[in-house]
């Protein structure tokens, strides 16, 4: 029978930690057992997958190196995770096919503008997230990542005061601008907000149910 | 009324806005870019040219003219063994994976628009049981056999699919403005138009390409770090 493993993508603008966020969740995920593929879209290099790759499988052995994989987008980031997501999609049935024991799989879009989607035949679940330093009007301009993700992550909280970034303002236009939809603050680089990340995708996700492998264990 | 929806059908498959993942692919012509060894309208289209006429035409055009002909009498095993041979003429590996990624993707779409198609359904089978490799012009020969295209218009698709993908990439590189990328799309015309007319007749059996240096400057982008296209 085919494996469907849930999927979750995350777009954001270039440089606002996309691939951080990935690197700070996944291990939250890996010590409660779940076992997660990442594919990460780059614009110009297999820079983010190889430095992921390197980090939470070659040093911390927290997946298999070949389960973090690397894709060219021709220059197209947002086409790759929305118009066309074929090639995306292509990879996913390979995994979905050789590794069914898989939790999760991560799609990361390479940089790209604020009106990044992922097609819903391509991630079950969107995480948008943007960082303080384009300043505090970010939120208010709204785009629909920012609008109709399903979670927001507004990463480097810790550079507000350098920007002149009120988190304050943030606040507010984020409620008001995603009505009901969660957001976050965070900050990648202590790992601030990023467990709140992580229980929304153990949560909205994987419906608070346990790794497959610990269930597989149980039989 | 007339009833025949094969030209819709026809424009509905060539438009860059069907999902094949073409964007992502450059062919080789990445690494030529970056080694200075293309650098304006002219060596892009003589790149393209070359492909066209050593690797798409006499090998991907055979196939998809027979594969085309085959549907047409149901025989799946035939289907399967053009598929198969055509799968190991591309010597590239990236090549090869990028012509059943986007096969197969293909595949699945023509799939959500035709649900009772008999050879169709049997080249599905195949497929997810991974008896043969679904390359692309396997599956655009079925795709449009199954819509009514005829087989010369499409031979003309795909080639003319390529040439747009090539010309995109080259766009996109910042070799090429918009307006020179449309004239060598036209400037290929008649190049397409007689691949097409040379190769239409031949047998599986008479398959062939030959393009060294494409294969080791593709080879070459396999081995790129910094790279924006898969191929």
């Amino acid at each position: 029978m085919k494996t469907r493993i849930p999927r979750i993508g995350i777009g954001g603008p270039v440089g606002c930690g996309k691939s951080m966020l990935i690197e700070r969740v996944v291990p939250i995920l890996a010590k409660k057992n779940y076992r997660v593929s990442i594919i990460s879209n780059d614009v110009i290099s297999k820079e983010d997958a190889d430095r992921m790759r390197k980090n939470l499988a070659t040093s911390q052995g927290l997946l298999p190196e070949n389960l973090v994989i690397g894709l060219a987008t021709g220059g197209c980031p947002h086409t790759a995770v929305r118009e066309d997501p074929s090639i995306n999609l292509s990879v996913i049935e390979q995994l979905e096919d050789e590794h069914k024991d898989l939790d999760l799989i991560i799609i990361e879009s390479g940089g790209d503008n604020i009106t990044t989607t992922f097609s819903p035949a391509l991630a079950d679940y969107f995480i948008y997230i943007i960082d303080v330093s384009g300043g505090d009007k970010y939120p208010r301009k709204r785009g629909l990542g920012i609008e109709t993700s399903d979670l927001l992550a507004i990463n480097k909280i810790d550079l507000a005061p350098l920007v002149d970034a009120d988190l304050q303002i943030m606040e507010r236009d984020s409620k008001i601008v995603r009505k009901n939809k969660p957001f976050v603050f965070v900050n990648c680089k202590t790992d601030e907000g990023v467990d709140v990340v992580a229980q929304h995708i153990i949560h909205d996700v994987l419906f608070d149910q346990p790794p497959k492998n610990l269930v597989k264990e149980a039989q | 009324m007339d009833t025949d929806l094969s030209d819709l059908s026809l424009m509905q498959l060539s438009d860059s806005f069907f999902p094949t993942g073409f964007y992502t692919m450059s062919n080789g012509l990445e690494t030529l870019f970056d080694e200075k060894r293309i650098t304006d309208a002219d060596d892009i289209e003589s790149f393209i040219s070359s492909l066209i006429t050593n690797q798409l035409g006499p090998a991907d055009c055979v196939a998809l003219s027979n594969t085309y002909d085959f549907a047409s009498s149901g025989d799946i095993e035939k289907v399967i063994s053009a598929d198969r041979a055509l799968y190991s003429m591309k010597l590239i590996k990236e090549i090869r994976d990028a012509t059943c990624r986007s096969g197969s993707q293909m595949l699945k779409c023509i799939k959500v628009l035709v649900s009772d198609n008999k050879i169709l359904n049997q080249y599905f089978d195949a497929v997810k049981n991974s008896e043969t490799p679904a390359t692309h012009p396997i599956v655009t020969a079925l795709s449009c056999n199954i819509f009514g295209i005829e087989k010369k218009r499409a031979m003309l698709l795909m080639l003319h699919g390529f040439s747009t993908s090539m010309v995109g990439a080259s766009l996109r590189l910042g070799l090429i403005d918009h307006l020179q990328s449309q004239k060598i799309i036209h400037t290929l015309k008649p190049l397409v138009k007689k691949t097409v007319e040379d190769n239409i007749t031949k047998k599986l059996n008479e398959m062939w390409q030959f393009t060294p240096e494409s294969d080791v400057i593709q080879i070459l982008h396999e081995q790129k770090f910094s790279k924006m296209f898969i191929t």
